[in-house]
């Protein structure tokens, strides 16, 4: 049952990351917003992690049968979204200065010390739920001051990501229960949310500019650094 | 506190400054886009030479001054900035 639920989170993970990530891929190439870049990074980050957790699981489905992942190629997975779940944090850091956020230091340093003793694939995860809490917190105050249903379903997507890790650690505590299998369904829960804003927006109307590199618009080096981040 | 616009803000400001001003083919005079658009003259200047040299504005020569009006490539611009916009409030940032 794990497994295939695994399965399943891994391959919603890839499909969503990726799809994110091509449009703000495609947002930057027509408005060479950085924040888009860094979104772009983001989400081809997490869908990578999560294509290759999932290829992992299709390797021993298909080839190994052994019934458990290979842990190196788990911990590069998720150590990748990790990289994914970074620039997200990064670009809320950029927007409202990191140190202002007393809460989040409070709440993001303790379970480093809880699981200093564990494999890294469990500290990779710490790192992730920390990011994750950041970047719902910020969400949702952004949420506060703009009143966005978007940002809304983004916040309690990134919330729900960062509770199913969160679920993923008490299972080491209770290996045999299903903490686990309720922290996977917390997971796609949360991609599902994250998703739900961007499948609002108007995919299929846009398309790549038709210019060339050295053609593309950049307003960057219109004036003086007031302004760009 | 004031909060500073990024360029790429101030751009989407001035064309959208532009395309609400530009009823008829006359286009939009400097004074009602720094109005409009909430920017300095000094500033503006700049900024619309480059737009128009990118092909987003179109210079209209007016008998008592000049014009500005929005062309297609800076509709097409505005409504990919608008959606994009969007798609990054959704993650609480700005574009």
């Amino acid at each position: 049952m794990e497994f295939l639920l695994e399965n399943i989170l891994n391959l919603i993970g890839f499909i969503i990351g990726i799809i994110i990530g091509v449009f703000a891929y495609v947002g930057y190439k027509n408005t060479g917003s950085p924040v888009l870049f860094r979104l772009t990074l983001a989400f081809v980050a997490i869908g990578i992690g999560f294509g290759i957790i999932w290829c992992g699981y299709m390797i021993d489905d298909l080839y190994l049968q052994e019934g458990k992942i290979n842990r190196g190629l788990q911990a590069l997975g998720l150590g990748i979204q990790t990289i994914g779940y970074f620039f997200i944090a990064f670009s809320h850091t950029i927007k409202s200065f990191f140190p202002k956020s007393r809460y989040f230091r409070s709440v993001g340093i303790l379970p480093l010390f809880a699981l200093s003793a564990m494999n890294i694939e469990h500290i990779i995860r710490s790192f992730s739920f920390i990011l994750l809490v950041y970047g719902a917190i910020e969400t949702f105050v952004s949420f506060l001051e703009g009143k966005q249903k978007g940002a809304l379903a983004v916040g309690t997507g990134l919330a729900l990501l960062a509770f199913g890790e969160f679920i993923a650690w008490y299972s080491l505590v209770f290996p045999e229960s299903v903490l686990y299998s309720v922290s996977i369904l917390l997971k796609i829960s949360g991609l599902i949310s994250l998703f739900l804003p961007i499948s609002r927006l108007p995919l299929r109307k846009i398309k790549f500019d038709d210019l060339d590199d050295d053609e593309d618009m950049k307003f960057d080096d219109l004036d003086d650094g007031k302004f760009g981040r | 506190m004031g909060i500073y616009r990024k360029q790429i803000e101030i751009v989407g400001d001035i064309l959208y400054a532009a395309e609400e001003l530009t009823i008829d083919q006359e286009g939009a005079s400097i004074t009602k886009l720094i109005q409009k658009a909430n920017i300095s003259h000094t500033r503006i200047s700049k900024i619309l030479s480059n737009l128009v040299s990118q092909g987003l504005l179109e210079q209209v020569d007016s008998k008592r001054a000049c014009k500005y009006k929005i062309s297609m490539s800076g509709k097409d611009f505005l409504r990919e900035y608008k959606t994009f916009s969007e798609f990054t409030d959704n993650f609480g940032l700005t574009i």
